[in-house]
C-alpha cells in the first residue's frame, strides 16, 4: 500500500465478500425450489420471486462494491496522490450499505418495483443515484487535481460515467412494454457487455501490468483495441436481446451480426494476458493472483463468449431464448467475468492492504479449483436443462410443466453442484478476510 | 501497431457502433408503436402492467422471453388459457396448483386488479414480435396444439374446451391444469351423453365431485364439448 487512502479499498472488499456468499446462499435455495416441492404455505411467505430478486440484487451490489472498491485502490496509484476526500468515500460506502439493506427488507414485504433485476423502488433509486454522483466526484477531482492521465485512468472514469449513466434508463414508469424492455437492456446488457467491460479492461490493465512489469505503452495500446472491439461488437450487440420483443425486423440481422464478433474482444484479452505473462520482467510473488487473473479471462471467454455465441444467432436463439441456457450462459459469465475479476482484484490488492508481503495461498487455491469446477458443472447441467426445454417445450410443444419434469433431475445436480460452489465460496471468503503470511515463501522466477 | 492506431481504433470502434445503434433506437421507436398496437393502451392495460410489476410476477414467469424461468411465459398466456384461465389461477393458486409440485403465492389480488391483468395480457398478445414463443405460435403448431387445432377444426367442441376455461383444471394431450384428472382418453370410459350429464351437474352424479357445475355453458355449447370429449379414445 503505498497510499493512505488505499485503505478505503479494504472496506469495500470486506463488504462485498459476505455479500457475495449470501448471494450464493440464496442461489441453493433457488435451487431448492427446482428440485422439490416447496410447500404452498411457504410459497405464500417467501416466493421464488423474491428469493430471485435477493440472488440477482445481490449479485448486482457485490459486484459494484468491488469495483469501486478496486478503483479506490488503482486511482491513487496510477494519479500518484491521494483520493480527494477518505469521508466521502465512506459516506459513500455507508449509503449504498443502508440502501442494500433496505432494498432486501423491502422485497421481502412486497416492496418492488417488479421489473427482474431492477427491482429498487424508486426513492432507494435516488440513493444510488446520490451514492454514484459523490463516487464519480470523488474520483474525478482526484483525477483532474492530479492531472497524471494515463489511458488506463481515462478507461476507468469513462466507465463509471458510462455505468452511472446507463442506470437512468432503468428508473421511470414505461407504459408500452416494448419500449421498456428495449430501455431495461441499455441498463442490462450495455452494462455488462458495454461498461462493465471498461471498468474489467482497465482493472485487469493494471493489475497485469504491475504483476508483470511489462511496459504502460504495451498494456495500453492493447487496452485500447480490447475495449474499441468491446464497444464497436457490445453496443449495437445490443440487438440480440431484442429480437422477439416486437421490435422490428432489422435488429435480428444486427443483433446476429455484432454479437457474432463479440467473442473477438474476449479472445484478444486472454491471449493480451498470456503474452504478458510470457514477458514477464518481475519475479512472481504470489502465483495465486495469476491464477484467478488466467482464470477470469479463460472463463470469461468460455461463459460470455462461447456460450453467448452458441445461443445468439436467431435461428438458434428463437428456441432457447428465456430457457434455461440463457441461465447457464448467465451463470458462467457473470462468474467468469466478474465474480473471477473481483476475486482477482481482491487477491491482488488484500494482501497488501492487510500487510502480508506473501501470503499462504493454500486455501485460495483450493477455492479457486473448487469454485471453477463447481460452476462448470453447473453451467452444463442448466445447459443440459435448458436444451431439454428447448425441445421438449419449444420444439414439440409438450407443456411447461412436463418440461420441467424431464429438467428436475439436471437442476438437481445443479444444486448438488451449487454446494460445492458454496463450500469454495465460504472458503475464498474466509481466506480474503484473514490472509496469513506464508511460512516458506513460495517464489518462482 | 504504435499507440496512436490502437487509438484511433477504440475511436471509430466506438463511434461508428453507437451511432448506428442510436439511429436505429429513433427508427425503433417510432415502428414500435405499430407493432405493438400502442394505440390500444388503454388506462386498464396501464393499470394491468402495473399490478403485474406491483406483484412482481415477472421475476418467477417471463413475458417476452425475459424474466424469471421458473414459471410459464405469458406473452401469448391469453391464447393459452384466455382470461378465465388467468382469472382462476391468480385468484386461488393453492387450488389452482394443489397437485402441482411447483407452486404459485397466493398474493390476494383484487377481483379488479385480475381483470387489469388479464386486460394487459390481451394487449401483450396481440405484440408482433416474431412469433415468439414457439410453443404458442398459431404457424409452427406443436404436437399437441396440433391436434387439438385440427380438432378444433373438425369440432366446435374443442374450441369450447380450449376457450371456456376446462383446461384450468383438465390436461388434454401434456398441455392444461393438473387439479382434475387427465382426459386424453376420457371417450374410451364414457358416452356423449354421460359426460354432457356430467358437466351439467357434477354432484348428481357423483356427491364427492370437486368439479363445479358448468353453469356458463349454453346447451349447445355442452352438447358440443360432450361429443369432442367422447370422440377421444
Amino acid at each position: 500500500m503505498e497510499f493512505r487512502s488505499q485503505k478505503i479499498a479494504y472496506w469495500y472488499f470486506v463488504a462485498a465478500l459476505p455479500l457475495f456468499l449470501l448471494q450464493v446462499v440464496l442461489g441453493l435455495w433457488l435451487a431448492v425450489n427446482y428440485t422439490f416441492t416447496v410447500p404452498q404455505s411457504v410459497v405464500d411467505v417467501f416466493p421464488f420471486a423474491t428469493a430471485r430478486a435477493f440472488h440477482t440484487n445481490l449479485l448486482v451490489l457485490w459486484i459494484l462494491l468491488g469495483f469501486m472498491g478496486g478503483t479506490y485502490y488503482i486511482v491513487p496509484e496510477e494519479t500518484r496522490s491521494e483520493i480527494y476526500s477518505t469521508a466521502l468515500a465512506y459516506v459513500q460506502l455507508v449509503a449504498l450499505l443502508l440502501t442494500g439493506v433496505a432494498a432486501l427488507v423491502g422485497f421481502a414485504f412486497g416492496w418492488t418495483k417488479g421489473r427482474p433485476l431492477l427491482e429498487i423502488p424508486f426513492p432507494l433509486n435516488l440513493v444510488v443515484v446520490a451514492g454514484a454522483l459523490i463516487f464519480l466526484f470523488n474520483v474525478g477531482m482526484t483525477m483532474f487535481r492530479a492531472k497524471r492521465w494515463t489511458v488506463i485512468q481515462g478507461t476507468l472514469l469513462g466507465g463509471l460515467v458510462f455505468l452511472a449513466g446507463l442506470y437512468l434508463f432503468g428508473i421511470p414508469f414505461y407504459r408500452n412494454l416494448v419500449i421498456d424492455w428495449y430501455y431495461w437492456w441499455w441498463v442490462i446488457h450495455l452494462w455488462v457487455e458495454g461498461a462493465w467491460e471498461l471498468v474489467t479492461g482497465s482493472i485487469m490493465a493494471f493489475i497485469l501490468m504491475k504483476l508483470t512489469g511489462v511496459d504502460r505503452e504495451v498494456v495500453e495500446k492493447w487496452l485500447y483495441v480490447e475495449i474499441g472491439l468491446f464497444m464497436f461488437t457490445g453496443v449495437a450487440g445490443t440487438g440480440h436481446h431484442y429480437y422477439w420483443i416486437g421490435a422490428p425486423s432489422y435488429w435480428l440481422w444486427v443483433g446476429g451480426v455484432f454479437s457474432a464478433l463479440e467473442p473477438l474482444p474476449i479472445m484478444l484479452m486472454v491471449i493480451d494476458t498470456m503474452q504478458h505473462v510470457k514477458r514477464r520482467r518481475t519475479r512472481i510473488v504470489n502465483p495465486l493472483v495469476w491464477t484467478y487473473a488466467i482464470g477470469c479471462s479463460i472463463l470469461h471467454l468460455i461463459g460470455a463468449g462461447v456460450w453467448g455465441f452458441l445461443h445468439t444467432l436467431p435461428q438458434i436463439n428463437y428456441y432457447t431464448h428465456g430457457s434455461q441456457v440463457t441461465v447457464s450462459h448467465g451463470h458462467l459469465a457473470f462468474f467468469g467475468a466478474y465474480a473471477l475479476l473481483n476475486l482477482t482484484t481482491f487477491y491482488y490488492a488484500m494482501p497488501k492492504l492487510q500487510g502480508v508481503a506473501v501470503f499462504d495461498d493454500r486455501r485460495g487455491r483450493i477455492a479457486f479449483w473448487t469454485m471453477c469446477i463447481a460452476m462448470m458443472i453447473m453451467g452444463l447441467t442448466f445447459g443440459v436443462a435448458g436444451v431439454l426445454q428447448s425441445y421438449i417445450e419449444r420444439v414439440l410443444g409438450m407443456g411447461y410443466m412436463t418440461a420441467q419434469s424431464y429438467m428436475r433431475l439436471w437442476m438437481g445436480v445443479t444444486l448438488f453442484a451449487g454446494v460445492f460452489f458454496l463450500s469454495g465460496v465460504v472458503l475464498a471468503v474466509t481466506d480474503l478476510l484473514s490472509l496469513k503470511p506464508a511460512k516458506v515463501a513460495a517464489i518462482k522466477v | 501497431m504504435s499507440k496512436r492506431i490502437a487509438f484511433w481504433i477504440f475511436l471509430i470502434g466506438t463511434l461508428s457502433s453507437s451511432a448506428l445503434f442510436l439511429f436505429l433506437t429513433f427508427d425503433t421507436q417510432r415502428q414500435v408503436e405499430a407493432l405493438s398496437h400502442a394505440d390500444r393502451i388503454d388506462d386498464r392495460v396501464i393499470a394491468g402492467k402495473r399490478a403485474f410489476q406491483k406483484y412482481n410476477c415477472n421475476d418467477c414467469h417471463t413475458i417476452l422471453g425475459f424474466g424469471g424461468y421458473y414459471a410459464p411465459d405469458l406473452t401469448r398466456v391469453i391464447r393459452r388459457v384466455g382470461a378465465e384461465g388467468v382469472r382462476y389461477r391468480v385468484t386461488d393458486p393453492g387450488k389452482a396448483f394443489a397437485n402441482g409440485w411447483r407452486k404459485m403465492p397466493n398474493q390476494h389480488l383484487a377481483a379488479a386488479e385480475i381483470d387489469d391483468l388479464a386486460a394487459f395480457f390481451t394487449w401483450v398478445d396481440g405484440i408482433e414480435n416474431g412469433d415468439w414463443p414457439p410453443q404458442d405460435s398459431r404457424k409452427r403448431l406443436s404436437r399437441a396444439g396440433e391436434r387439438l387445432v385440427a380438432s378444433a377444426a373438425a369440432s366446435p367442441g374443442a374450441a369450447v374446451f380450449q376457450t371456456r376455461g376446462c383446461m384450468s383444471c383438465h390436461t388434454l394431450h401434456g398441455a392444461g391444469g393438473t387439479f382434475g384428472p387427465v382426459l386424453d382418453t376420457i371417450g374410451a370410459r364414457l358416452s356423449a351423453g354421460q359426460i354432457e350429464r356430467y358437466v351439467q351437474d357434477p354432484k348428481a352424479v357423483n356427491p364427492k365431485a370437486n368439479m363445479p357445475a358448468q353453469t356458463g355453458l349454453t346447451d349447445r355449447e355442452r352438447e358440443e364439448v360432450a361429443r369432442f370429449l367422447s370422440s377421444l379414445k
